[in-house]
């Protein structure tokens, strides 16, 4: 009895020492994090005014964000995003699954050349292939010295050149998630699987696909929900006839004249995509891995 | 012998793409290096060698200080992200803590949501809350989207921390002053080390972040570089690149040993 009341005590004093250490970031991501979201929810039910928003309730923001004047929007940075993360996972697997089997020392070698350009300023990459794809730049020159075209390609400021420049940088998100459930992959198993006769293509769709399907869960987090917001890769090599959701909701907030009740409702819009998506991947995942386990 | 074919052409392809892969990460990199010594001004193919850019760039001053509010922000928001790491990351030690999914949902949410959102929340709190924005505005920033990094690589190393160390060190009557800082502290210092250098290289590298909540008149190096962009002269971002790409190498391979603790952090 006594034993158990001190062990109570004991147990209280230390539920406390965790509220203290805990309780600095709790507040500031309370104050710097949550609230800055209930300040969107709010000025979304508001009305514009060319600098600021006048305090007059309104349902307009969400009327026109979800209007025919957006779809454009959403259906681009929707395909964006599948996109670059379907891309991503077809190059980042052979190359995730060649580190993964490469021997020991190499590995850690090869996984730095995929880190260094991931540690590299993102701004200083696209503008590196603004100097490749431009219509004066490396890549047409060298392709009209060769004799190859007789014309520049026009790759800069399209579509294309976002979606390529999007892979180019989301590949080590995908790359290095893929890797590390890949390295933990028991490769007898394959060689058991062909021993039984199957061969190497079943037995990667059976075998090492299922198995790293959480690798590739996580990688696609990592490059799907960022693209969605994306916002300087379109800038800087795109166009302004198409226009990303993140595009958008920046010109809302940074043009004159403002329109921040609009920025705020796209904002909470691609929020709550963000949340169905991660419900929906969460719930896949769970079924997923409880099947295994029968 | 049909299958060691397949096998071969597994490997080789593979292969193949790994090299592509590689390929396709560095030209644009090696391009820039390149072309950093092109002697144009805009862009354009190869028009003749030249270092005058390096030497503009050591005169521009606008670049000198965009590079020193950088490292300012970066410094601060390290050191106090860190400092709020260290502490949740022991206060989250305790199993049994009453508010562990409380701190943990505010801990992990902000990293599956995509950074505009956060840039644009912050923006309208400092509108709502009349705050001019600013160095501080930046810096408030840059620690509350580092946080969640630091709290989770020194959570990650204390979790498989040896709690024999600590209860022999209490068996032989050691303080618990004495104990957190010849025995935890020590353990926790690689975790903390990568911690710092993950949250340094994502404030170096925000840009949308802080393009939200920088004022005009503060400008950090990438938001200058976007501008300098936009703006079409390009002059001293070929060779202000280069000489960034040189600190990523410096950081990354020369230094073996900040190389493990970043692999380890990922």
């Amino acid at each position: 009895m006594n034993q158990g009341l001190r062990f109570t005590r004991d147990q209280n004093r230390k539920n406390l020492a965790s509220w203290l250490l805990t309780t600095p970031a709790l507040l500031w991501l309370l104050i710097f994090f949550l609230i800055p979201y209930l300040i969107v929810i709010i000025y979304s039910f508001l009305t514009p005014d060319i600098y600021d928003v006048n305090f007059e309730f309104s349902l307009d923001a969400y009327r026109q964000a979800l209007g025919a004047d957006y779809l454009k929007t959403f259906f681009l940075s929707f395909r964006l995003a599948v996109l670059t993360t379907l891309l991503c996972v077809l190059l980042g697997f052979p190359v995730a699954y060649y580190i993964a089997r490469a021997k020991d020392k190499l590995k850690n070698t090869l996984l730095v050349f995929i880190i260094i350009p991931f540690w590299t300023n993102l701004i200083i990459r696209i503008f590196s292939w603004r100097i490749f794809l431009a219509y004066n730049g490396v890549l047409n020159d060298i392709l009209i010295k060769a004799g190859v075209i007789g014309a520049p390609l026009e790759i800069m400021r399209t579509d294309l050149a976002v979606i390529l420049v999007m892979v180019y940088v989301y590949l080590p998100y995908m790359i290095l998630p893929l890797y590390s459930v890949l390295e933990k992959l028991d490769f007898t198993l394959l060689q058991a699987a062909m021993d039984l006769g199957a061969n190497e293509l079943k037995a990667f769709f059976r075998i090492t696909l299922p198995l790293a399907a959480e690798g590739i869960f996580a990688g696609s987090l990592l490059v799907f929900i960022p693209a969605l917001g994306a916002y300087l890769i379109p800038q800087l090599v795109g166009n302004q006839k198409s226009l990303y959701l993140g595009q958008v909701i920046t010109y809302k907030i940074k043009n004159i004249p403002r329109n921040w009740p609009m920025a705020s409702a796209l904002s909470l819009i691609l929020l709550f995509g963000v949340a169905v998506l991660l419900l929906l991947l969460f719930a896949l995942y769970k079924r997923s891995k409880a099947r295994r386990r029968v | 012998m049909k299958r060691i074919n397949i096998s071969q052409f597994y490997k080789g392809f593979n292969l193949t793409a790994f090299s592509l892969v590689m390929v396709f990460l560095y030209i644009p990199i090696l391009i820039l290096i390149i072309f950093s010594f092109n002697d144009a001004k805009i862009i354009t193919g190869w028009r003749g060698f030249t270092t005058k850019y390096y030497l503009q760039l050591v005169e521009n001053d606008a670049i000198k200080e965009a590079f020193r509010n950088t490292m300012l922000i970066a410094g601060l928001s390290t050191l106090i992200s860190t400092i709020f790491g260290i502490l949740t990351a022991l206060g989250m030690e305790n199993k049994r803590f009453s508010g562990r999914r409380i701190v943990s949902a505010l801990i992990y949410i902000p990293l599956v949501i995509p950074d505009i959102l956060m840039g644009v929340s912050l923006a309208l709190l400092f509108n709502f809350t009349r705050v001019n924005t600013g160095m501080l505005t930046v810096l408030i920033a840059h620690i509350t989207f580092c946080i969640s990094y630091t709290v989770i690589v020194i959570q990650s190393r204390l979790e498989g921390f040896d709690y024999s160390l600590v209860e022999a060190a209490m068996d032989l009557g050691a303080k618990p002053a004495t104990i957190f800082w010849k025995i935890k502290f020590p353990l926790m210092l690689p975790g903390i080390i990568a911690a710092a250098l993950l949250a340094f290289t994502l404030s170096i590298d925000d840009f949308i972040i802080t393009f939200f909540t920088s004022g005009r008149g503060f400008d950090t190096l990438p938001i200058y570089v976007e501008g300098t962009i936009r703006r079409g002269t390009i002059t001293t971002i070929n060779s202000l690149s280069t000489l960034m790409i040189g600190f990523t190498l410096f950081l990354v391979v020369i230094t073996k040993r900040v190389r493990k603790v970043l692999i380890s952090s990922l």
